[in-house]
């Protein structure tokens, strides 16, 4: 085993551990720092497969952008943060939430780990680089990179069309 | 780190011609997103409707152009890519051939019927069907604030249009992430606008928010389909995945057949094939009447083209791997939508009920494998929408007390107040049921005999269930024309409100069209046959 296999190992379950909290805690707050915790070590593990750019983006836009939205939403809505026990999911649906979330894991790793146990990639001389992303992106990838852009745009418009407030001028009646 | 020289940088190869059509509607969404910025707020309705009208039907000219290609330049065929010069090898985004033509002018058609029964008013300032503020809590002070302050929902439109515009790519797509894109771009304006109903706002927003959760999960299952079959194949391109499949068992053999069905179930989804059709009752009822329309026919029509460049160019080679389970999905579809909509009291419930139906006959003949099969799908997309467009809008017209009666019960001696409307709606109810002379027999005998011609003995199969269901929903059709001409009206009778002309427009021409594609199918059918042979 290489201090690369043992770093990946750490990493890795620390993904899989903070994944897990972030799902069972009661707390909506502590979900999304643990879900912070998850991404981030998730993007750990792409710096240790050799993928700087793959874990890079994963630490701009998850832990970046997306977790920090969840934060803000939290606190622009108000929402009450503590646990509540008039909304708790009933214990039947947390049963079948685990048992359908476990048969999931069991049948991806059933299929997945004979396929891949002996599969040899050498992280030192990677394949794809930074500079063949690029390239895909821009070449072949440049289409629906640019319909990407249209997607945000139209987050952006249905955000405005959805939540537009009009607000009460001084001294009139509700 | 980096062993691999990289390659020259090649640039890919764009005909701006044949993407014209898409260009086009995208470039109209763009611009109205500026009238929505800077226009007055009096005209913003008139200017955003006719620039989506007019941009639709350039969009129509540009689909016919590339099709008839004048010129002879040869616009159909591989574009936005490349031939990479060392290994042979193509990569092109965009597939321009006969199915993603036709697909892309049906659709185009079907949106500018859905953008004129959007733009119905009553008189208002605003469209009528659209509320001012979605986000806030019915019956609450903010939301009566916004409709007294007169703010208008005119962003609609920009987003139907960019709803249309993932529509076109979708069946255009020649590989799986742009596939996964365009289902995006499509799906995100569908979300929004079911959510904007003015009236029965709590339906609407939960509409909304059941459409968007399960429709995240499908996006999740389709993408998580795309990375298994890339690692099958080594690529998301559908040329290459029909080779990989040809050239023989792989490392990565297992990957397949999951990768096959999780990408069928985002698909199957969209179009609400039973077991993936819970949220079509509920989006279909909570959804602004037009909106409900607009999707019945659109996103129907554009996901069925590309389940069958899915089927017919990606896996294709792949059949007897997931055949047996979409021929499964199909009989589950035909019998769960016919049977349950037997049992609905609703009337937009029952129509959500018989495009589940509707669904599963499709799917009848996308088993058929061959070009006849193609055609007569393409064929039934067609009949199929412009019928729904239509009935939609005449739901739409039924009202009590200023808000849609919906309910069956309200319908009861429509026909002898309102002979013309019901009259219309009766024969759009034929249609569905698949009475001769209307298109909805020749659409129907279409997929059916092509799935008994070239389907063997699953064909035969399915085509007799396919059959059965139709007689079935024959009598949910028939108990609806029964209750409006044949029973009293109740006292607190329901009336028909008097649409504008671009309403009556968009009625009158889906009924007229079904009514065409049943007396003369020939020229329709001549063209879908024609346009049915995919390019590689």
């Amino acid at each position: 085993m290489t201090t690369r296999d043992l770093v990946f190992v750490v990493v890795g379950t620390i993904t899989a551990v903070s994944a897990l909290l972030a799902v069972t805690t009661r707390h909506v707050v502590h979900a999304a720092l643990w879900l912070l915790v998850s991404l981030g070590s998730l993007a750990g593990c792409y710096l240790v497969l050799g993928q700087e750019l793959v874990g890079l983006v994963q630490l701009l836009v998850y832990v970046g952008a997306i977790v920090v939205l969840v934060l803000f939403a939290l606190m622009l809505t108000r929402a009450p943060i503590g646990p509540q026990s008039e909304i708790s999911t009933p214990a039947w649906q947390r049963a079948l939430a685990v048992v359908l979330g476990g048969a999931t894991s069991a049948l991806l790793a059933a299929l997945l780990l004979p396929l891949l146990a002996s599969a040899q990639v050498d992280l030192d001389r990677p394949e794809t680089g930074t500079t063949q992303i690029a390239q895909a992106v821009f070449g072949t990838w440049v289409w629906p990179f640019e319909l990407l852009s249209v997607l945000l745009l139209v987050a952006l418009i249905g955000a405005f069309a959805v939540s537009r407030l009009v607000l009460h001028r001084e001294g009139e009646a509700a | 780190m980096t062993a691999v020289a990289p390659a020259a940088f090649q640039q890919s190869n764009v005909d701006y011609v044949a993407i014209l059509p898409m260009l086009i509607v995208a470039s109209a969404a763009l611009v109205g997103v500026l009238v929505e910025a800077f226009a007055p707020r009096r005209r913003r309705h008139v200017i955003q409707v006719s620039l989506a009208v007019v941009g639709l039907l350039a969009a129509f000219a540009a689909v016919v152009w590339v099709a008839v290609d004048p010129n002879k330049v040869g616009h159909k065929g591989l574009t936005m890519g490349f031939t990479d010069g060392t290994t042979n090898h193509s990569v092109f985004a965009l597939a321009i051939d006969g199915p993603a033509l036709f697909m892309q002018g049906s659709i185009v058609l079907m949106g500018v019927l859905g953008i004129l029964t959007m733009a119905e008013r009553f008189g208002g300032v605003g469209p009528d069907a659209f509320t001012p503020s979605g986000a806030s809590t019915p019956g609450s002070a903010s939301e009566s604030a916004a409709a007294r302050a007169g703010a208008l929902t005119s962003e609609v439109f920009p987003l139907t249009m960019f709803a249309i515009f993932g529509m076109m790519i979708f069946p255009t797509t020649n590989d799986l992430i742009g596939m996964f894109v365009a289902l995006e771009v499509l799906s995100l304006p569908l979300y929004i606008l079911s959510g904007l109903a003015r009236r029965r706002r709590l339906l609407s927003q939960e509409a909304s928010l059941k459409y968007f959760l399960l429709g995240a999960f499908s996006s999740a299952f389709f993408l998580f389909g795309t990375a298994l079959l890339y690692g099958y194949a080594g690529s998301v391109y559908f040329g290459d995945l029909s080779k990989a499949v040809a050239t023989g068992p792989l490392a990565m053999n297992g990957l397949l057949l999951p990768g096959a069905f999780l990408v069928f179930v985002g698909l199957l989804f969209k179009v609400g094939a039973v077991p993936f059709h819970a949220w079509t009752p509920d989006v279909y009822q909570g959804a602004p009447t037009p909106v409900t329309g607009f999707m019945a026919a659109c996103t129907k029509a554009a996901a069925f083209g590309a389940i069958l460049r899915l089927a017919y160019v990606g896996l294709d080679t792949a059949r007897w791997e997931w055949t047996n389970a979409v021929v499964i999905v199909a009989i589950l579809t035909m019998v769960v939508g016919s049977v349950l909509s037997v049992t609905q009291t609703d009337m937009k419930r029952l129509l959500a009920y018989s495009s589940i139906a509707h669904a599963g006959f499709i799917l009848v003949g996308v088993l058929a494998f061959d070009r006849k099969g193609v055609g007569a799908v393409l064929f039934y997309l067609v009949a199929y929408g412009f019928s729904t467009i239509a009935a939609f809008g005449i739901v739409s017209l039924v009202r009590q007390n200023g808000g849609e009666a919906t309910h069956l019960s309200q319908w009861a001696g429509l026909g002898k107040r309102y002979p013309l409307t019901a009259g219309a709606f009766a024969f759009l109810m034929l249609a569905f049921a698949g009475i001769p002379l209307t298109s909805g027999f020749v659409s129907k005998f279409g997929v059916f005999s092509a799935a008994i011609g070239t389907g063997g003995a699953t064909g035969t199969t399915l085509a007799v269930i396919g059959v059965v269901c139709s007689a079935i929903t024959v009598f949910v059709y028939a108990r609806v024309i029964v209750l409006m001409f044949f029973s009293d009206a109740p006292d607190d009778a329901v009336e028909v409100v008097t649409p504008s002309m671009a309403t009556t427009f968009s009625i009158a021409i889906g009924t007229l069209i079904t009514l065409a594609l049943g007396v003369l199918p020939s020229s329709l059918l001549d063209l879908a046959d024609r346009a049915s042979q995919f390019v590689r």
